[in-house]
């Protein structure tokens, strides 16, 4: 099986923001959507009500959103300022693990699911002279010539045939001659 | 993205516009050079999935030349698809027909079995003789190269060259030359 079918394909990027200037969060927005009765959101409910005002004082650029929903599992979404959406169930976890988790999204900069390259190279320092074209190096005469043209169609290096050669050998003897005389 | 840019990025992907002439050229190896422009092998930006092949103008197709006996022993299959529809002809019947067919199938041959195929081919433009229409003539930049040296008729050759032709010796002044029946 062709693995790399599945995956979703992308460029290398990473964003050039952060290093230059301010350090910039990528995490802008968290929805923490969990149900106020089910078991399975006790680790989500117990988060809420003991670590969330903790998280968000931490990271006062991240905008939480809380939204209770009914029997439905708890479930984390952070959206990222690429543009990347990452959905992740928490399904039966303790709050300690959603802390980790919630912290480890706020460090990243994007959804950091693999992806295929489309492409497997990568400048920082793009080309100078910039990207080829079909007339880079080439003879602007060959551009303005009329065509059909007649030497640029000619075949290239031809052999000697027998008939120049012929002609040379006489020429070579005629002026001999002349010398002589 | 600058107007630069932009311009460049046309410039780079712009098709190319070629000419070929095939007089006195053998239609099954002057197939291979331009299939190789047709599909855009000689570009450097070149992949299968970008479409940067170029157009080609073949002209002077009537004066192709077949190797050895190909003209009275090459068959060109054709089935109508009735019971009995199968015919073949002759290189030199389908030429006296169409002189573009041979060039065409040629080059439609080396193409490959592919679903390009179809739309490379709609990237040649055959004609049988020099005379080409002025819009399709007045895009042509470059020239592809002729494989074979075009031979030079005797009755084309002017008068005087060959009266200043190099000799060994000259004819007896009785000396009657044997007269073709």
């Amino acid at each position: 099986m062709n693995h790399s079918q599945f995956l979703v394909s992308g460029f290398l990027r990473a964003p050039i923001y952060n290093g230059i200037g301010r350090q910039i969060n990528q995490l802008q927005r968290v929805t923490l959507k969990f149900c106020k009765s089910h078991g399975s959101s006790q680790g989500m409910r117990n988060f809420i009500e003991n670590n969330l005002v903790d998280f968000a004082k931490q990271n006062d650029s991240v905008v939480l959103y809380v939204k209770p929903r009914r029997h439905r599992s708890p479930v984390i979404v952070a959206e990222y300022l690429n543009g990347d959406r990452k959905w992740m169930s928490c399904h039966n976890r303790p709050s300690e693990e959603i802390l980790k988790w919630l912290s480890l999204l706020s460090l990243q900069a994007g959804d950091t699911e693999p992806i295929r390259y489309r492409k497997h190279w990568h400048t920082d320092v793009p080309s100078i002279q910039g990207p080829w074209n079909p007339f880079t190096h080439k003879n602007p005469g060959h551009i303005i010539a009329e065509y059909p043209h007649e030497g640029l169609g000619r075949v290239f290096k031809a052999p000697q045939s027998a008939t120049e050669k012929l002609l040379k050998i006489a020429k070579k003897r005629n002026e001999s001659e002349n010398k002589k005389e | 993205m600058s107007s630069r840019q932009r311009v460049q990025q046309w410039a780079t992907f712009a098709r190319q516009w070629h000419i070929f002439d095939c007089k006195w050229q053998n239609p099954y190896e002057s197939a291979i050079a331009i299939v190789k422009h047709l599909k855009g092998l000689h570009k450097p930006i070149y992949h299968p999935m970008n479409d940067c092949g170029d157009h080609v103008i073949c002209i002077n197709t009537k004066e192709i030349a077949l190797p050895g006996n190909e003209w009275t022993k090459r068959a060109y299959f054709h089935h109508t698809g009735y019971p009995g529809g199968a015919s073949w002809t002759l290189a030199w019947e389908l030429h006296s027909k169409d002189p573009v067919m041979i060039m065409k199938k040629a080059i439609y041959r080396r193409l490959g079995n592919n679903l390009q195929r179809r739309y490379t081919m709609q990237r040649l433009h055959l004609f049988p003789d020099d005379n080409v229409p002025k819009e399709l003539i007045e895009n042509v930049t470059s020239q592809i190269r002729q494989l074979r040296v075009v031979p030079q008729r005797i009755d084309h050759i002017e008068k005087d060259v060959i009266d200043n032709y190099p000799k060994i010796m000259d004819y007896p002044t009785d000396y009657l030359p044997k007269t073709l029946k």
